[in-house]
Formats: C-alpha cells, structure tokens, sequence
C-alpha cells in the first residue's frame, strides 16, 4: 500500500500537454534511478562467477516459455490454413496470408457472426461497464472515506463482504434471475452487473483517505460550498490517477469475461470477444471449413494487442491496482 | 458523467432540508448518503437480489407433472451426496494442490532474483513474464489448446521427436498436467509482481547488516526476506486457492478440442453451468452455486481472520 499511497495525487489540474508528457517521463527517469539506487550494489552478495549470467538464462528461458504462445499466434496469424496444419509452427511460410487473414475477421464466415461486431460488442460492454464502474465507485468511495452518518458502518461491510463472493458464484444467481426479469440476450444483462465493483468502492475509499484532505473540504464547506460542487471541483481531480486505476482494472475485468456472457447471450451479435473466439474455436474442430482456423488465430491476435499495448503504456496503474486490489480481496 | 451525479446526489427533492445553516459541523453528515446510494442501488440489485433469488430457487424443485413445489433442502442433499459434485471438487483440490506450490516457488524465485537484481535486464524481464495476465483466459486456452493439439500441435511434434511418439496431451491421464502448465502460464506473472512489491518492503538496513555480518545470501533469502513476505505469500495462497476452486475456463476450451477427458463434472463450475444450461435443472444448479459460493466465502473469511490474527494489534 505504501508504494503507492506514497506516489503523488498532486496531479496539476491541466496544464499543457508537451510539458506533461515530458514530466511524465521525467517522473519516470525519476523512479528508474531511485529503483537503481535502493538497490544493494550486485557484488556485494558475494556470488560465485557466473551466478548472474546463469540467473539470467534462467529468466530468459522462462520469458522463452511465456512469449511462446504469442509468437505463435503472431507468426501463424499470417498462415493460410493447410499452413497453420502442415508447416513448422515458429516459422513463417508462403503464402504470406496475413492481409487476407485479416480482411476475414470483417466476414461472416459459416455464418457464425462476425469478429467486428464483436468486438464492438466488447467494446461497447467494457466502457460503459467499466466507466459506470468507475463513476459509481468514485461517488461511493469518496462518501465512505469523508462522511460517516447512520450505518455508513454498516454498508461498508456489506461492501467488504461482497469483496469475498467471487465473479463465477454471482454468473448463475444472475442468469437465474435474468430468466425471470427478461434480461437474456439484453445487453444490459452485461452491462448493468459489470458496474458493481465493490473493489473499485474499496480502492477509491482507501485512495481518497489518502490523498483528498479533510481540511481542504472542510474549508471549502466554511466557504459555502456545495457538497456537490466540492466533490467535482476539489475532490475529483485529486482522485484522478485512483480512477485511473479502477477504469483499467474494470475494463479488463469486463474484456476478459467469459463465464457471464457465455451463458446470457443465445444470439451471436450479441457475443463479446471471448464467447465468439471460444465459439469458433468449437466449430473449427467440428467442421471441415477451410476458412476457420485462420479466423480464430487472426481473431485471437486481434483480441489480446489491445490490452497488452494497454498494459505496456498504464504499467504503473496496473501495478498499484493489482497491489491495492490484493490488499483488499 | 455530471449528469448521472445530479440525478444521482441532487435532484432527488425527498429529504431535502440541505441548507440549513449548520454546514460546519458536516463531518457526521447525513449527505454522504447521497454519495453513496447509487453504487449501493445498483449493488442491491445486481449483487444481494440474485443471491438471494438463488437461495430462494435453490429451495424448490421444478417437476415436469405438478409444477414447482417446496422441496426444503432436498436439492442440497443431491448435490452433496452426488458423485458428480464431489469428483469435480477432488479434482479442483488435487489441480491447486500442485499447481499453487509450483507456481508460488517460480514466483517467488524470480521475484528474489529481481528485487535482488542479481539478474540483467530485469525490469524487461518483469514486464514480459506479466504479459499473460493481460491475455483473456479463454484467447490464452485456445492458443495453448492449438500448440498442444495431439496432430498438428508444436509440441506433439517436439514429444515425438524427443522420443515420446503419439503423446496425447488431452488424454484423460494428461489432461490435468496440461490445464496446470495453462493456468501456470497465466498466473505466474500476476503473483511475481505482488511478491517482488513485498519482497522491496524489506528494510535495506537489515539487509546490509546481514551482509556486513558475512550471511550467504540463501541465508538472507530465507531468513531475513521470507519472513517479512511470508503475509504476502499467505495471501497469494487463499488467493490462488479460491482461483482453483472457480477452474472453468481452460478445461472447458480445451473440450472444445475433441477432448472426451473432460466430463461435464470436470470441474463444479463445470458442473453447475452444465447442470444450468445444458441440463436446464435450475434449482439444482442453484443449490450447487450456493454450495460452491459459500465453500469459497467461507475460505475468504478465514484468509480475513488469518491475517489480523497475524498482523495482531496495531
């Protein structure tokens, strides 16, 4: 909690964009030489000769083990489909098909709907999911850490309760009262749940404690302003890189579903990403289209380069999110 | 945005004496309430209603001549005297069983080798090992399912060419070695980088200490470090623990692949969403949810009471 309770919430209300960008990567020079200099100088352990080059083949070989599947995917995802079969899997060969792979995800291939729909579909349900996420738990957050009023006790237990009762426990109770409301096929179905984040609620409350003073508020109150008014104008931009947070943590939470989706949706134009890649990948083994496999190797590609670019760009979020959040659950 | 908030916090007119002068003394202030209705509303009924709504389901049993009669506890009864629910639960225990400890070490290995920076290019090596957990479980299965494919997979190629012909990673016997390399793959990043945060909490000065004291390093390792992580590591194992038990994704694309090892029980995930929606008995289902759910808050609450019995008074 520390690490990141530590790091500054004193972001500047808008100042021009070049000179953030360059702080940005001041800060981040910043944190690499302070990273260097905690660190104990290497020779002082007393390792044997050589210890650090064994250790780092070691990582090598690890990161060997966790690139393998994507290099696949990459490498294949320019295959035609006798390819994907017949030639040697970690290398490219000819027909170079990667342009035609591509222009298949904009098809309806054995009519099982098609990949730009879906992903708009994702889209679609991983924004307003995760954005209502963060909006609600940014309200919710911020009036647990500053207010407290007659069972505000309570309720936040009820929130930390709920941090215990996991996604797939909730995926049957849900599609069970679906069934009775008429919430099956609806994309609200998807949407509406993906909006109660109690981690989110816990991570904006813990993050307002921290970084949106009492004094500062209290002085505005004396100043006579509104809650409301006080919320946006003082609070809000204080909270801004917590939010940061929760939005990405929600968002992959809401991309990455599978389970929910999978059981609400019957129509296929309704299918996020993860439903319709797994439902190609079971037709592909059950039927002898010659169009399919290249689909699901294109379309699996396409599916995970948002998030990992996402991922690669937000590393510092993602980093205090994942420690907040396991602090939490 | 703005507009969800006045709807939200403002505009509702019922218990509105707002401005009533004595502003100063909010801290203790009702208004928070309005802060916090909206998240609460949509948890209500997104969250505690289906809950509920299971437990009520979960009471009753639907029969094709009679409709849906109260039948008390008998859906739980045939759940938990069910051979189905029971293999999938064992099968579940004997996968975290090994993969957790496995996981946890490699995790651990190389959140020391970080923190320790006894390695070259170690912030390169930290990012790339967290990329799976960017990758959706189902995308990372169906990838994984193709490299193992028991005709055309690379790696049914590689056992072959290394002296183990016609290896079949989705038989019945490798099956659950296969999903554990899977979830491995996914997972290892995710708890390497929570290790690594707890592992750069460890006091510098105790550590130069050990140092100035001639300790070898393994020594500094396990006595100095692990101790300090060791809540860290806990935490990671009700974590992953729980993990395990909801095991649905990886087993259920790997069927996809013409594998007859996995049953429809192969997992109790497994088994309720194949007892929801192929096999349309609800209640049971229902029954089963609630049993599974509660197996896994009960967990959680212990990790809760474990860990402030650790960190003891403040």
């Amino acid at each position: 909690m520390t690490a990141t309770t530590a790091r500054r919430p004193d972001a500047p209300a808008a100042p021009a964009p070049p000179a953030r960008r360059s702080a940005r990567r001041g800060r981040r020079r910043a944190e690499r030489l302070r990273e260097r200099s905690e660190m104990i100088p290497v020779r002082l352990y007393g390792l044997r000769r050589g210890t650090v080059t064994l250790l780092t083949v070691l990582c090598a070989l690890f990161a060997v083990f966790t690139l393998i599947p994507i290099a696949w995917i990459v490498i294949n995802s320019t295959k035609t489909q006798a390819n994907i079969f017949e030639s040697f899997g970690f290398w490219f060969a000819r027909p170079f098909e990667f342009f035609h792979n591509f222009s298949l995800l904009f098809q309806d291939v054995d009519g099982y709907g098609t990949f730009t729909q879906w992903f708009a579909n994702t889209a679609l349900y991983a924004l307003a999911g995760g954005g209502g996420a963060t909006v609600l738990a940014a309200f919710a957050g911020y009036g647990f850490a500053r207010f407290s009023f007659f069972g505000s006790r309570a309720m936040f237990l009820l929130v930390i309760a709920a941090l215990l009762v996991p996604i797939t426990a909730i995926t049957v109770p849900l599609y069970l009262t679906y069934a009775r409301v008429h919430l099956i096929d609806s994309i609200w179905g998807m949407i509406l749940p993906s909006m109660v984040s109690p981690v989110g609620v816990y991570l904006m409350r813990t993050y307002v404690q921290v970084s949106v003073p009492r004094e500062l508020l209290d002085a505005a109150r004396i100043d006579g302003a509104g809650e409301l008014r006080i919320f946006f104008r003082i609070a809000l931009p204080l909270m801004v890189p917590g939010l940061m947070t929760v939005l990405l943590l929600s968002i992959v939470a809401v991309w990455n579903n599978y389970f929910l989706p999978l059981i609400i949706f019957s129509q296929n134009n309704l299918y996020p990403l993860t439903v319709g890649i797994g439902l190609w990948a079971q037709r592909a083994q059950n039927s002898g289209s010659t169009q399919i496999f290249p689909l699901v190797v294109m379309g699996g590609l396409v599916t995970i380069i948002p998030l990992i670019v996402l991922f690669l760009i937000l590393q510092r979020y993602w980093r205090s999110g994942l420690l907040l959040g396991s602090l939490a659950s | 945005m703005s507009t969800t908030a006045i709807t939200a916090a403002g505009a509702r007119p019922r218990r509105a004496p707002a401005r009533r002068g004595t502003r100063r003394s909010l801290p203790a202030s009702r208004r928070g309430v309005w802060f916090i209705l909206p998240f609460l509303l949509m948890f209500l009924l997104f969250m505690v209603a289906p809950l509920g709504y299971a437990i009520y389901t979960s009471l009753y049993t639907s029969r094709i001549i009679g409709g849906t009669v109260f039948s008390g506890a008998a859906n739980y009864t045939q759940v938990l005297t069910s051979g189905d629910f029971w293999s999938g639960v064992i099968r579940v225990v004997i996968f975290g069983a090994i993969q957790i400890p496995v996981m946890l070490a490699i995790a651990f290995f190389f959140a020391t080798i970080f923190d320790l920076g006894v390695a070259r290019f170690g912030r390169l090596f930290r990012t790339i090992f967290f990329i799976p957990f960017a990758v959706p479980a189902v995308v990372g299965a169906v990838m994984w399912s193709f490299l193992l494919e028991p005709q055309f997979g690379p790696f049914s190629h590689l056992a072959s060419a290394v002296g183990f012909p016609g290896t079949n990673f989705f038989s019945p016997s490798l099956l659950l070695p296969t999903i554990i390399v899977v979830v491995i793959w996914e997972w290892t990043g995710y708890n390497m980088v929570i290790l690594y945060t707890a592992l750069r909490s460890v006091p510098r000065d105790v550590v130069e200490a050990a140092i100035l004291d001639a300790t070898p390093l393994w020594k500094i390792i396990v006595r100095v470090k692990l101790p300090i992580v060791r809540p860290a590591i806990v935490m990671l194992v009700f974590l992953n623990t729980i993990g395990a038990l909801q095991l649905f994704t990886e087993p259920l694309v790997l069927s996809y692949y013409q594998t007859q090892a996995v049953s429809v029980n192969y997992t109790p995930t497994l088994y309720i969403y194949n007892t929801a929606i192929a096999g349309a008995q609800t209640n049971l289902a229902a029954a089963a949810a609630v049993v599974l759910g509660f197996v896994i808050v009960a967990i959680s609450a212990v990790s809760l009471v474990f860990r402030r019995r650790r960190e003891g008074t403040p």
